[in-house]
């Protein structure tokens, strides 16, 4: 067992993690806020990329990694996918950064109705054209 | 993004700025090894998303859980691509695992979803049951795509969708997994049946609060 030289995580190939994924999280499962944001859901960095919100006290490497990730708009997904962490892992750390006034909500869940025929419309064009 | 701005607002650095971000989602669901894994790969940009399972009775007999006691969840890899249509709009597939024990996780994913996919192989179609009468029920259009497997026998999609009991609405068609192009076929065919669905006096009736 070592730690892996490209992410310097301690890893043992055979099985997963040394690290339970909710130790990152001090073991807390439940989002601070009490919000599950939806895995489409569109998180984003408050203020500029200089370090605003920045705050090493109460944030772990990991809510600053995720806190680089939302220098642009971001899908909830796509913080989990590109942090490596387990979705459920992302909505607390995501929560502490929302309480943290660092990181806020664009959009949450998709319209409960469908979208427009105008986004659809869209949609088609885009897939036909892969 | 259709024309630069000139009227001096450009340059902040800030996030609004930024296109705002449009992200749908379509389900690929399907019993196992019906090729949600090979149908997602072949369409889209794959990315690793780990999410949680809830361990519980109905994984006695497949989870080991000796030596765990007292463990709730393990951390499962999910079928998930991406496929960018636009700087401010992207699609997401996620492939939903069909086995009962999964089935927390489909609520979640099924709320404010396009649509779903679900992928029949003809050897064991049954496996595609629960898919269909979840679709249904929670009124989530889809579109049932018979997955063309080499050594399965070819069944005419009619024949399927009366052996599914599919509503007339519903398109049932036939794909292979593995190709772009047929993939491309099964999406549009369910972006299409929305659309007309929104159109349809049906669904315009059905937006009106009862009487």
């Amino acid at each position: 067992m070592r730690p892996d030289g490209r992410d310097g995580k301690w890893v043992r190939r055979d099985l997963g993690p040394v690290v339970r994924p909710y130790a990152v999280t001090g073991g807390r499962t439940e989002p601070a806020d009490g919000e599950v944001l939806d895995l489409v859901a569109v998180v984003v960095a408050v203020g500029s990329d200089s370090g605003a919100g920045d705050d090493p006290i109460r944030q772990t490497p990991e809510h600053r990694k995720i806190l680089r990730l939302c220098q642009r708009p971001v899908t909830v997904a796509d913080v989990a996918s590109d942090t490596a962490l387990p979705v459920g892992v992302v909505r607390v750390l995501l929560a502490d950064l929302i309480l943290q006034d660092a990181v806020r909500v664009v959009r949450n869940q998709p319209a409960a109705q469908l979208p427009g025929n105008d986004v659809l419309k869209e949609i088609l064009n885009g897939l036909r054209a892969l | 993004m259709g024309s630069a701005r000139s009227d001096g607002t450009d340059g902040g650095g800030g996030a609004d700025d930024v296109p705002v971000l449009a992200a749908h989602k379509i389900l690929i669901a399907g019993g196992f090894g019906a090729g949600k894994t090979t149908l997602v790969a072949a369409i889209s940009e794959v990315r690793p998303l780990l999410t949680e399972e809830r361990l519980s009775s109905a994984g006695a007999g497949l989870d080991d859980l000796r030596g765990v006691v007292g463990k709730t969840t393990t951390t499962v890899a999910m079928d998930f691509g991406r496929i960018t249509i636009s700087e401010r709009l992207v699609l997401y597939l996620f492939g939903v695992p069909g086995q009962e024990r999964f089935w927390f996780m489909w609520d979640e994913l099924a709320y404010g979803a396009l649509g779903a996919v679900v992928l029949a192989d003809v050897r064991r179609l049954r496996d595609c049951f629960p898919s269909v009468n979840y679709f249904e029920t929670r009124k989530l259009p889809f579109v049932v795509a018979i997955n063309c497997f080499d050594d399965a026998p070819r069944y005419d999609p009619e024949e399927v969708r009366v052996a599914l009991d599919l509503d007339p609405d519903v398109p049932a068609l036939l794909c292979d997994a593995r190709q772009l192009s047929s993939v491309k076929n099964v999406l549009t065919t369910l972006v299409e049946s929305i659309s007309a669905e929104n159109q349809s006096p049906r669904g315009m009736v059905s937006a009106l609060p009862p009487v």
